[in-house]
């Protein structure tokens, strides 16, 4: 698997696998979507395609899509659906534009992959970094990771979130900072949560600038407040695209606010809804804001202390957005996995990978068949889905703690070559 | 406390460790079978009892009988005629008689298609409206026109027509009753039951003209005998090895036992002494049936649909007569409109050892847990292993490289082996996946081709692991022993986290497959001892899927009669994978044939030498 450099015929043979693949999983079993789209794994509240149609219907009827509750998500997906043709008649646009989406998200970790940006910042150059993967296996392992599959199969609209995310790093990796923050802004704007990649992506702009910054001892935050104003300006002009398509502000309340707010508690994988579900409600407002807190949190500490990889510190984030992000899904936990392999030279120092694939594995299966206990056949309770939800955040979360070991450890024996192998000790 | 760290943290490395885990797991299997044995001791199993306290079985006077006799003899002539005469004939039949009792009457078609043969038929209902209810709520009466053996249900269809009449005249129900009559006992109920909660495939079965509120239970009359009786038996097996809400077999316990004063018999012990033997027995022909996950009678079907349903079976010769058994309906129908919310309370998984004795999940669930685990220690074991440097030899080896040298004199304790992950990867996801092949065969073939598919598929899975062995060795690179331990692990890994999952849904499954396939565990590849590895090989082979498939349809079944035969075991499963939806095949084809397969390659594995590149951690 340690080839060498992809040519465009071996990547172009990749993409067109996994576009055959997803295509024939639509086709040969046409069933599969609607299941899919219907599972709770899959579909949130905030991402769900059944929702994204019912806002669509209200849409084009000339009804505000956010009547009714059902529909929170940003008002611009709704003139991109309906400029497709109708759904209920031809749905092989849709899915070719999904097969796209996911395409174009593979591209961009091929970029980023290529980059070698995971290996050598600018400000760090691992001992291992020769050690890698190439681009074309990364973006295998994100293609074809069951996961990435499932929520495109299922229409997840995260799959627009996680491409932007993905491009906004590859343009920032690539120098076009205006792009990167741009990208970003469509990441926000759909989803809200990549707002809080902005510092480290700000810093990796920094790092990857074509000039590197002169003396002048002030330069960083010139650079910092323009890239600030880039996004700020993509989000006005965003919000006032979306204005102007909605006729009034009410789409802020019920996008953004539902994630705020967790107004909608369906059950999903992730660790808020049940909290919520037993919270009396005068605690509510309060338990919001430092769960809310806790999410933002790490951003500036991994900011600081991973100073010198910020793609490390991006990494870590959104394996943490996948954990307690109000609203996640497999596909959050898609774009973290896809991202883990960039790290491939420090895999050697992980010290849990067999038990973090081995939870991962069960829960996996596990949570289906308690989702089934609960619901179906009404022999299990709320309790058992919300434990595998449990287990599945433990094994993401001893990803990201492993990895964030093997990243910091690597970072030291560069700093103390005399611990090389060593092995460390908790006191 | 940081001292006792590290002298666990010492203890991890300890070479003796790591000669642990197949006695581990032995122990973890042996502790799960006997522990099955120890549970219809009395320490271990529990009196049944009525959680729901809303049910208060056998607390009403039943009324049923007196004249209620002369019309149930009128019914049984009119439904004497029709004996022989097809489905629609009959249909007319009992709706003109449904409609003279005042009732709404529906229809519906139904038609299956299964290893070629098409079953067909329709379905009749008739709703009694509440008279203290809003029709959001209703529990049904089913009569199966015939029972599961084909026999027809002489007395049992007249006398659900008596009660329609009985219950009728009463204004005490506040839950609507429905009266189903299928034609037959699976397929009949399945469509119904489907279409009742839109859930059918209307291009097979046709949707219901009209229903009623949520199903809150439902009773199934199989009475085919025409003299009197002695006890009653309670069939409550499900789909998927699904079983009922225990209240309710508690409730028609108390009814039939408590105030009928009939005998109550289960899982078909005809006679049951209560001692520890047949205690035993009944437990594992619960679980044997909870395994096969086939239907068992026409309340099977209901219960995938959180429809609390059981199957009442009157036997043996006694004084007991029709009015008995309607008033054990009328009785247990009285305490399911007491209900006041769904079933809920009481066990939805459990053993029953006796009709009074159980053990619920937290006691037994353990036991197959535990075989699951042994699959899931081994699978780790086997990691750890394959990721050890033979340290000695890679220093003798590779001492003229002065730089690799001084790396390995040095005590490096986290060196580990760079595992090469793609060939066990790709080996174990083919056989994986191959499990389709089967799966989709046995489903789809038509019966008549079910025998020589099965021979042949037989004869192709004893050649496969040779064949994949071959292809092993004649790959440009040999198999390493890494490599086997890999291969051994990813498999044993997905074994134990499929039964551990199925354990949760359907435990005797999961406890069986569990069984069965424990010896994968401890075969390796064994290139030095022949004798080991032929006795490892024999004992695979007997104990694979296909030869466990044949041995149990030529096996006597319960009744001490010869064994169904092969095709009929092939015809029932996919009947049961097209119709109700078991899901045991699957895990039969794509979890066990698999992990056998695996197993059998790594026994013939011959790994050659073991050289990977020692990395630093």
């Amino acid at each position: 698997m340690n080839g060498g450099k992809a040519t465009l015929g071996r990547t172009a043979g990749l993409y067109a696998g996994a576009a055959v693949l997803r295509l024939a999983l639509f086709t040969l079993f046409p069933r599969l979507p609607d299941l899919l789209t219907g599972r709770v794994e899959i579909s949130t509240p905030v991402t769900s395609f059944k929702r994204l149609q019912e806002g669509l219907f209200l849409y084009n009827h000339n009804v505000s899509p956010y009547d009714g509750g059902v529909y929170h998500q940003a008002p611009l997906l709704l003139p991109i659906f309906n400029l497709l043709p109708s759904f209920a008649t031809f749905p092989i646009f849709t899915y070719l534009l999904y097969i796209a989406i996911d395409i174009l998200s593979a591209d961009a970790l091929l970029r980023i992959a290529e980059s070698g940006e995971a290996g050598s910042s600018a400000r760090f150059t691992s001992p291992r970094r020769d050690k890698r993967w190439s681009g074309a296996v990364i973006a295998a392992l994100f293609l074809f990771n069951p996961f990435t599959i499932a929520t495109c199969i299922g229409r997840s609209t995260t799959v627009f979130t996680t491409c932007a995310i993905l491009h906004a790093i590859a343009n920032a990796i690539s120098g076009r900072h205006f792009h990167a923050m741009v990208a970003l802004s469509f990441a926000s704007y759909l989803s809200m949560y990549p707002l809080l990649l902005l510092p480290p992506l700000v810093l990796l702009c920094y790092d990857r600038q074509k000039q590197p910054a002169t003396g002048a001892p002030n330069a960083w935050i010139k650079f910092a407040a323009t890239m600030v104003m880039d996004v700020v300006g993509a989000l006005a002009v965003l919000f006032q695209m979306s204005f102007c398509l909605t006729g009034s502000w009410e789409f802020l309340s019920s996008t953004y606010g539902v994630q705020l707010t967790l107004s909608d508690l369906a059950p999903n994988i992730g660790l808020w809804w049940y909290f919520f579900v037993e919270m009396f409600d005068s605690f509510r407002s309060f338990f919001l804001a430092v769960f809310w807190l806790h999410l933002s949190s790490y951003v500036g500490g991994l900011s600081v202390r991973l100073r010198q990889q910020p793609l490390v510190v991006i990494t870590l984030l959104l394996g943490i957005f996948s954990i307690f992000k109000p609203y996640p899904s497999i596909a959050d936990a898609s774009l973290f996995l896809g991202m883990v392999p960039l790290y491939r030279h420090v895999f050697p120092l992980l010290r849990y990978s067999f038990v973090i694939a081995a939870i991962i594995i069960y829960a996996t299966f596990l949570a289906p068949a308690f989702y089934h206990l609960w619901i179906y056949a009404g022999s299990g309770n709320a309790n058992f889905f919300y434990a595998i939800t449990l287990v599945w955040g433990l094994g993401l979360s001893l990803l990201v703690c492993d990895l964030a070991f093997a990243v910091l450890r690597d970072e030291w024996e560069v700093e103390r070559p005399e611990m090389v192998g060593k092995e460390i000790r908790q006191i | 406390m940081p001292r006792l760290l590290a002298s666990a943290l010492s203890l991890r490395r300890d070479p003796r460790l790591l000669k642990l885990p197949p006695y581990l797991s032995l122990l973890c299997i042996v502790v799960g079978v006997v522990w099955l044995f120890l549970l219809p001791l009395d320490d271990y199993s529990r009196r049944t009892y009525i959680s729901e306290n809303a049910l208060l079985p056998g607390q009403v006077h039943t009324y049923f009988g007196g004249s209620d006799q002369n019309v149930f003899r009128a019914y049984k002539h009119e439904t004497d005629e029709l004996a022989g005469k097809g489905n629609i004939e009959v249909n007319d039949k009992l709706e003109s008689i449904a409609k003279g009792l005042g009732l709404k009457v529906g229809r519906q078609n139904f038609t299956y298609s299964s290893a070629g043969n098409t079953h067909s038929g329709q379905n009749i209902y008739a709703i009694l409206q509440a008279p203290r209810g809003d029709a959001t709520e209703a529990i049904v009466l089913v009569a199966a026109w015939k029972n599961v053996k084909g026999e027809p249900n002489r007395s049992g269809v007249p006398l659900v027509l008596t009660l329609a009449r009985y219950f009728k005249r009463w204004s005490l129900w506040s839950k609507d009753i429905i009266f189903l009559f299928t034609p037959d006992s699976i397929a009949g109920p399945q469509a119904w039951v489907d279409a009742y909660h839109d859930a059918h495939d209307s291009s097979r079965v046709a949707s219901l003209p009209l229903k009623s509120g949520a199903l809150q239970g439902a009773i199934a009359l199989d009475y085919t005998r025409e003299t009197r009786f002695q006890s009653v038996h309670i069939v409550y097996d499900g789909v998927n090895g699904q079983l009922p809400n225990l209240d309710l077999i508690n409730s028609v316990n108390h009814v039939a036992g408590g105030q009928m004063g009939m005998g109550v018999a289960i899982q078909e012990m005809w006679k049951h002494s209560n001692s520890y033997h047949d205690r035993l027995q009944t437990m594992l022909r619960g679980m044997l049936k909870q395994g096969l996950g086939l239907a068992s009678g026409p309340h099977s079907s209901f219960i995938p649909y959180h429809v609390d349903a059981v199957t009442l079976q009157p036997f043996g010769d006694g004084w007991q007569d029709e009015m008995a058994i309607g008033r054990v309906i009328e009785g247990t129908f009285r305490s399911l409109n007491n209900l006041l919310e769904h079933l809920h309370q009481s066990f939805f998984f459990y053993f029953l050892m006796q009709k009074e004795r159980f053990v619920s999940i937290g006691t037994y669930l353990p036991s197959a847990m535990l075989v699951a685990a042994n699959f899931t220690i081994m699978a780790i074991a086997l990691w750890v292993k394959s990721g050890q440097p033979e340290v000695q030899k890679v220093i003798t080896e590779k001492t003229e490289t002065a730089e690799e040298a001084e790396k390995l004199a040095l005590p490096n304790p986290h060196a580990a082996m760079e595992r090469d992950l793609f060939l066990p990867l790709v080996l174990v996801a083919a056989c994986q996946f191959a499990g389709v092949v089967p799966l989709y065969l046995f489903n789809h073939l038509s019966e008549s081709a079910l025998i020589p598919a099965f021979v042949l598929f037989t004869v192709l899975s004893a050649i496969l692991p040779f064949l994949l062995s071959n292809l092993l060795h004649t790959s440009a690179t040999s198999t390493t022993t890494q490599q086997y331990h890999l291969i051994r692990s990813f498999s044993l890994l997905l074994l134990g986290m499929f039964l551990s999952s199925l354990a949760t849904l359907n435990f005797s499954l999961a406890f069986l497959v569990g069984v069965f396939s424990a010896p994968l565990t401890f075969v390796r590849p064994c290139p030095n001892s022949p004798i080991l590895k032929w006795l490892s090989m024999a004992v695979l082979y007997i104990l694979s899927p296909t030869t466990v498939v044949f041995v149990a349809s030529v096996l006597p079944d319960l009744d001490e009669k010869v064994g169904c035969g092969l095709g009929e075991v092939l015809r029932q499963a996919a009947f049961a994978w097209d119709v109700t939806g078991t899901y045991t095949p699957v895990v039969v084809w794509c979890v066990w044939w698999p992990a056998w397969i695996v197993g059998v390659v790594s026994v013939l594995g011959r790994p050659g030498a073991g050289d990977g590149k020692v990395k630093n951690a």
